[in-house]
C-alpha cells in the first residue's frame, strides 16, 4: 500500500483531522478552507511518519510539492527548496526543530545565492540542514565536527568540509538529490523525537509516551531577499488590546523558526501586504473567537500562511477589547461576549501589575495576600509610614506582623510585608479591604527595627531603601521595578454593563470608609453589604476605647461610651453620604474587646492593668465577641446604632436617603438576636424621642456558626435579613483556625489532593454549602421574602459566586476591588 | 595588619585554592574552616556574618594569580573562544528570563506545562552549545574542565524536580555555575565586566547576513 500524501487543505475531504494529520496539518486544512493564503506543502499522516525516511516516498513527496508550488527543486529561474516540519495530534512544545533548505547542493547553491541577491541566510541555513543531517541522521561524532572545523573560518569553507566529514565520518555522503536528503531527514527528526530529549518533553507535558508525530513537507519559494521574508504576527496589539497585527518580520531567506533576534523589523515593512495579513487575522479572530496568531512567509510581496492558532493567553487588555469587538461585529452575542471574559483577566486589569525585564534581584516571596503592585521606602513602623505619607513618599510596611494599630498606616501605605501570617491575616485582610497591595508571611524575612534592618538570606535592605511588592504572585524586589499603573479599557466598562444587564444577583462591597465606598461605588456595587464598625474604634479613638473598657466605675464607662458615640455619628454621617440612596448594612461591634488594649502593655495604674487582665482571653475567636458583647455590655449596641441613627437623620435632611440595614454579628442563639434586636430598637425610639424621626431600618444576623445556619428558621422570625458570614462559617464548619492552617498546614493538604483548594478563597461547597442550603431552606420557609445575602471573600471568588448563584441568593458582597469580578462571575453563572 | 605582613605570610594550596573560589563566586557561606581563617588572617577575606567575602587585596591576589600570561597561546585560544561563548551567554540569560517570566512580562507561575517544556527544550540547545565552547576551553585551560560537569549535576537536579536548580542564586543552579565560569574566565583574560558586556552586545547584534 503506497504512503498517503495528503495536500494541504484536503485532509477534511479525506475524513482526516489532527488525529492524522497532527496539529498543523488539521491548522493548514482549515486556513484553506477559510480561504486565507497558505503555502503549499502535504501532510505524511501520524503513523505513517516512518514511511517517509524511505527514499522513494520521498521522491513523491517532492514531487508532489514541486506540482503544488509550480516549481520545480533545481528550476534555476524559479527555484524552490523544501522544509520539513512535524507536528503532534495534540498541542505540543519541545517537539524536533523545522528542517529547511532541504535540496541545497554544492552544484546549485551559487545559482540560488544569485537568484536571492545575497549568501548569508542561505548558508547558514544549509550549515544547520547539513549539522542536523550529520549529527541525527549520518551518524557523525559532534565533537569531531567541532575539531574538524576549528580552523577554518569561511563559512563557504567550512560547509564543505563538513560535507567532506560527512562522506568520510558518517553513515555515507549527504545525498545530492532532495529526495534523498528529505529521506535523511526525516529520519534525523523522528530520531530526535525518539531521544530521551523527545521522551522528557513529553513525560513534562503529560503526554503519551508513545505519542507519534505527523511530517508536514512545504515548499520553500526562493525568490530576491528585499521581497522575501517571514515573521510571526498576532491579531491584537498585547499593550493597547485594539485589533492591530502586531509581530516582527525577517527579510530575507527563512532559516529557522521565525524568532531569531536582532534582524528583525515591524510589520510596517510589509507594505501592502500588511493589510492582507490584517484580513486573515481579523477572519481568523472571527473564526477562533479569540486573539489569533499566524506565522507568514512573504515571497515576492505576497503572503502565505505557515500556521495559525488561538493565542493560549491573550493580555487581558486584548481579551477585553477582542469580545467587545467580536460582539460589535455580530460574531458573538453580547451574552456570549460576557461569557468569554475570565473573571480573573477582569481582576487583573484593575491592579496595578509589575513589568518584568529578567533582571530583578527577589528580596523574598511569600502569599500573594492582596493583589496590585507597588514600590516604596522601607518603612518598619506604622507611624514611619504616615510621616512619610504626610509629604507624599509611597511607602512599604514592612512588620513581622500588624495589629489594629497599623491599620491606618495600611491605607496609606503604598505596600504591605509581612514576614508572618496567612491569606486571613490582620495585615492580608485589611490590606485586600483597602485595595493596598500586600505580601504576607514572607518567612525569610528577619526584620531588625533596632538596626532598622530587613535581611532574607544573604540580601539586605535598610529602611528609607526602596522594594517593590507584587501582591499578584507574591514576590518582593529589591529596588524599583517598573510598574504599569491599572488603567481598564472603556471595552471593559461596556462589557461589565453587558453582565449587569443578566444577572440576577445583586453585587455589594464590603467597606468601612468613604474612601473604599468611592472605589466600590465606581467598580459598580449596588450598596454597601458589609461596614464593619471596628475601625471606628482604631487610630487616635484608640485612647477614647482604651478609657471605656478600663473605666473604673459606671460613669466613667458612660462618659467614654457617649464620647465615642459622638465620634461614630461624624464617622456615619461621611459614610452615608457617600452611600447616597442605596442600601448600607452596618455591622455592630464584633471584635473581642482585648484586640483595643495596649500592645505594649503599659496601663495608667495598677487598678487599670488588672481590669485589662480580666479581659484576657484564652481563645478569643471563640471568646466574647459580636452579639456576646452586648450580653455583657448593654449600653455598647444602642450607642452605636444611636450614632447611625443620628447620621441617618441629618444626611437625609441633606437630600439623601440610604436604606439602612443594622446588622448583628457572631450569633448563635436566636434568643441573643432577639435581646440585640430590642437594644437597636430602644436606640431608634430615643432617637425619634430626640428628633422626631423615626428611622426607618431593617435588623438582620450574620449567619457564621454552625448553629446559627441549623436554626435559620428561628432566626428569621426576628430578621429582616441574613448575611452569610463564610469566613468564619468555614472554621467554625472545620474547626480551622484560618492563620494557622492556611501557614502551616494548607500547602500539605494541598500537595496530598485533600483538598483542591483553600476553603477559604474557594467556597466549600460540601460541607459549608450544605449547611448554607439548609439556612436558605429553612429561613425561607418561615419568612420566603427575606433577604439572604453574603459577606466575605467568597462573594469575589468567582466559582463560588457561581455555586451562590445556585444556592438563590439574593446578593453577594465582596471588597471593593473584587465588584467588577463578582458581576462578571454573577452574570455568567445564568448565561 | 600592614601590607608587608600580607605577603609576608606565604598560603598554603588549600588556602590559595579557598581565594581563587573566593575571587570567583564571590563569597562563601558556611563555616570558616582553616584556608578561608589563613585568607583572614591574612588581610585577604573578611567574615560577614554567615559569609566570607574576599577584601580588595584578596580580589587583587586572586586575579593575578588566575590572569593568563599576556600574549601566551592559552589567552590567544581563550580570548577567541570568548566570542562564541557571550551569544550562548546572551542565550542563557535570555532563557532564564524566560523561565522567571512570560512574554507579556507577568511571573512564570509554572501553571503551564507547555511553556515550561519548551523552555527547558530550549536549555538543551544552550547547553549543547556550552559543552561545544567549554570542550575547546578546557583543552587550553584545563582547570576550566570541571564546569561541565558542574552544568551536568545542576541540570540533572532541575530535572529531577529541584527547580531552583536552574535560576536560583541561593544553590549552585545551572545559572549560578555559568556565572562562576563566567567570571572566571575574565579573570583570566583580565577582561572588565564592561569589557565583556560590550563586547557581548555587539556579537550579539552583529548583523547575520
Amino acid at each position: 500500500m503506497s504512503t498517503p500524501l495528503v495536500p494541504y487543505g484536503q485532509g477534511r475531504a479525506r475524513g482526516l483531522g489532527a488525529a492524522a494529520l497532527g496539529v498543523h496539518g488539521d491548522e493548514m486544512d482549515r486556513l484553506v478552507a477559510l480561504g486565507l493564503p497558505v503555502v503549499p506543502g502535504l501532510t505524511v499522516p501520524v503513523g505513517h511518519a516512518e514511511e517517509l525516511t524511505d527514499p522513494a516516498v520521498a521522491r513523491s513527496a517532492v514531487d508532489l510539492v514541486s506540482q503544488l508550488a509550480g516549481r520545480t527543486v533545481g528550476d534555476p529561474a524559479h527555484p524552490v527548496l523544501l522544509r520539513l516540519v512535524a507536528s503532534a495530534p495534540l498541542p505540543a512544545a519541545g517537539l524536533p526543530p523545522e528542517v529547511v533548505a532541504i535540496g541545497l547542493t554544492p552544484g546549485n547553491v551559487d545559482g540560488l545565492v544569485g537568484v536571492i541577491g545575497r549568501d548569508g541566510d542561505l548558508h547558514q541555513a544549509w550549515g544547520a540542514l547539513l549539522r542536523l543531517l550529520a549529527e541525527d541522521a549520518l551518524g557523525v561524532d559532534p565533537a569531531e565536527r567541532d575539531d574538524a572545523l576549528a580552523g577554518i573560518p569561511a563559512p563557504r569553507d567550512q560547509l564543505s568540509a563538513l560535507l567532506a566529514l560527512c562522506a568520510t565520518s558518517g553513515l555515507g555522503p549527504v545525498p545530492e538529490d532532495a529526495a534523498g536528503q528529505l529521506a535523511l531527514a526525516a529520519t534525523a527528526v523522528l530520531r530526535r523525537w525518539a531521544s530521551p530529549r523527545g521522551a522528557r518533553a513529553r513525560r513534562t507535558q503529560r503526554l503519551p509516551p508513545d505519542l507519534g508525530l505527523a511530517l508536514h513537507v512545504q515548499a520553500l519559494r526562493i525568490g530576491h531577499w528585499e521581497r522575501s521574508g517571514h515573521g510571526l504576527a498576532t491579531s491584537r496589539d498585547p499593550e493597547t488590546g485594539r485589533a492591530v497585527a502586531t509581530g516582527r518580520f525577517h527579510r530575507g531567506v527563512r532559516r529557522t523558526a521565525p524568532s531569531a533576534a536582532g534582524s528583525e523589523e515591524s510589520l510596517s515593512g510589509l507594505g501592502p501586504a500588511g493589510e492582507v495579513l490584517q484580513q486573515a487575522l481579523t477572519t481568523l479572530e472571527h473564526h477562533f473567537g479569540s486573539v489569533a496568531e499566524v506565522g507568514f512567509e512573504l515571497r515576492d510581496g505576497r503572503v502565505s500562511l505557515l500556521s495559525a492558532g488561538a493565542v493560549e493567553r491573550p493580555t487581558p487588555r486584548a481579551a477585553v477589547c477582542l469580545a467587545v469587538d467580536l460582539a460589535d461585529a455580530g460574531v458573538l452575542t453580547r451574552a456570549g461576549a460576557v461569557r468569554s471574559l475570565a473573571p480573573s483577566a477582569v481582576q487583573e486589569l484593575l491592579h496595578a501589575s509589575v513589568r518584568l525585564t529578567g533582571s530583578e534581584a527577589v528580596l523574598a516571596t511569600g502569599l500573594a495576600a492582596s493583589p496590585g503592585a507597588a514600590e516604596g521606602v522601607v518603612c518598619l513602623s506604622a507611624q514611619r509610614v504616615l510621616a512619610l505619607a504626610a509629604d507624599g513618599t509611597p511607602a512599604v510596611l514592612v512588620a513581622d506582623e500588624t495589629d489594629p494599630g497599623d491599620v491606618p498606616a495600611i491605607l496609606v501605605a503604598g505596600a504591605v510585608l509581612t514576614a508572618h501570617g496567612g491569606l486571613a491575616s490582620h495585615a492580608a485582610v485589611v490590606a485586600r479591604g483597602a485595595g493596598t497591595p500586600a505580601v504576607c508571611g514572607a518567612s525569610s524575612l528577619r526584620i531588625d527595627r533596632a538596626q532598622g534592618l530587613v535581611s532574607a538570606g544573604d540580601l539586605q535592605v535598610r529602611e528609607g531603601e526602596v522594594v517593590t511588592v507584587d501582591g499578584r504572585t507574591g514576590t518582593v524586589y529589591l529596588g524599583a521595578v517598573d510598574i504599569r499603573p491599572a488603567e481598564p479599557p472603556a471595552e471593559l466598562d461596556r462589557l461589565l454593563g453587558w453582565a449587569d444587564g443578566s444577572r440576577r444577583m445583586g453585587v455589594r462591597a464590603n467597606s468601612d470608609t468613604v474612601r473604599e465606598t468611592e472605589v466600590a461605588l465606581r467598580l459598580g456595587a449596588e450598596g454597601i453589604g458589609l461596614c464593619r464598625t471596628e475601625h471606628q474604634f482604631l487610630g487616635e479613638r484608640l485612647p477614647l476605647v482604651q478609657r471605656m473598657l478600663l473605666a473604673p466605675d459606671a460613669a466613667a464607662h458612660r462618659a467614654a461610651l457617649e464620647e465615642l458615640r459622638r465620634a461614630q455619628h461624624e464617622d456615619f454621617v461621611h459614610l452615608l453620604r457617600a452611600v447616597g440612596d442605596r442600601p448600607v448594612t452596618v455591622r455592630l461591634l464584633d471584635a473581642p474587646l482585648h484586640e483595643f488594649l495596649p500592645r505594649d502593655a503599659v496601663y495608667e495604674d495598677e487598678a487599670a492593668r488588672l481590669r485589662a487582665a480580666e479581659l484576657h482571653e484564652v481563645n478569643p475567636m471563640l471568646g466574647v465577641r459580636g452579639v456576646r458583647l452586648a450580653l455583657l455590655d448593654e449600653e455598647l449596641y444602642p450607642a452605636q446604632a444611636e450614632a447611625l441613627f443620628l447620621a441617618w437623620v441629618q444626611v437625609v435632611e441633606e437630600g439623601v436617603r440610604p436604606l439602612l440595614e443594622v446588622m448583628v454579628p457572631l450569633v448563635s442563639l436566636p434568643e441573643e438576636l432577639a435581646v440585640a434586636a430590642g437594644q437597636v430598637r430602644l436606640a431608634r425610639d430615643r432617637v425619634e424621642a430626640q428628633t422626631g424621626v423615626r428611622v426607618p431600618y431593617l435588623l438582620g444576623s450574620m449567619v457564621e456558626t454552625p448553629r446559627a445556619a441549623l436554626l435559620a428558621d428561628r432566626m428569621a422570625e426576628h430578621a429582616h435579613f441574613l448575611s452569610f458570614g463564610t469566613n468564619d462559617l468555614t472554621q467554625m464548619t472545620y474547626g480551622f483556625s484560618r492563620d494557622d492552617v492556611e501557614s502551616r498546614l494548607l500547602r500539605s493538604y494541598l500537595d496530598r489532593g485533600l483538598l483542591t483548594a483553600s476553603p477559604f478563597a474557594e467556597l466549600d461547597a460540601d460541607g459549608v454549602g450544605a449547611l448554607m442550603a439548609l439556612a436558605v431552606d429553612r429561613a425561607r420557609r418561615v419568612r420566603p421574602e427575606i433577604k439572604i445575602g453574603l459577606c466575605g471573600e467568597h462573594g469575589g471568588d468567582a466559582a463560588s459566586v457561581a455555586w451562590l448563584e445556585g444556592l438563590g441568593l439574593d446578593y453577594v458582597s465582596c471588597s471593593p476591588q473584587r465588584v467588577p469580578v463578582a458581576r462578571l462571575a454573577a452574570a455568567q453563572a445564568v448565561l | 595588619m600592614t601590607e608587608a605582613s600580607t605577603a609576608a605570610v606565604p598560603l598554603d594550596d588549600a588556602a590559595r585554592a579557598a581565594l581563587l573560589e573566593l575571587a570567583v563566586r564571590g563569597l562563601h557561606r558556611g563555616a570558616l574552616g582553616p584556608a578561608q581563617r589563613q585568607l583572614v588572617d591574612a588581610g585577604l577575606a573578611m567574615v560577614k556574618g554567615p559569609l566570607v567575602m574576599p577584601t580588595a587585596e584578596g580580589r587583587a591576589a586572586a586575579a593575578d594569580e588566575l590572569r593568563l600570561p599576556e600574549g601566551g597561546e592559552q589567552e590567544t585560544t581563550l580570548r577567541r573562544l570568548m566570542t562564541t561563548f557571550l551569544p550562548i551567554n546572551h542565550r542563557l540569560r535570555e532563557l532564564c528570563t524566560s523561565w522567571q517570566r512570560r512574554p507579556d512580562g507577568s511571573a512564570n507561575d509554572h501553571g503551564d506545562p507547555a511553556y515550561d517544556a519548551a523552555v527547558r527544550d530550549e536549555l538543551d540547545d544552550v547547553d549543547e552549545a556550552v559543552g561545544r565552547v567549554l570542550r575547546r576551553m578546557a583543552e587550553a585551560a584545563p582547570s576550566l574542565a570541571h564546569y561541565r560537569a558542574d552544568l551536568t549535576a545542576a541540570l540533572e537536579a532541575f530535572d529531577d524536580g529541584h527547580t531552583g536548580m536552574l535560576t536560583s542564586p541561593l544553590e549552585p543552579s545551572y545559572h549560578t555555575v555559568w556565572m562562576w565560569l563566567h567570571q572566571e574566565l575574565l579573570l583570566m583574560l583580565g577582561m572588565s565586566r564592561e569589557e565583556d558586556g560590550e563586547l557581548e552586545a555587539a556579537l550579539v547584534a552583529a548583523p547575520s547576513a
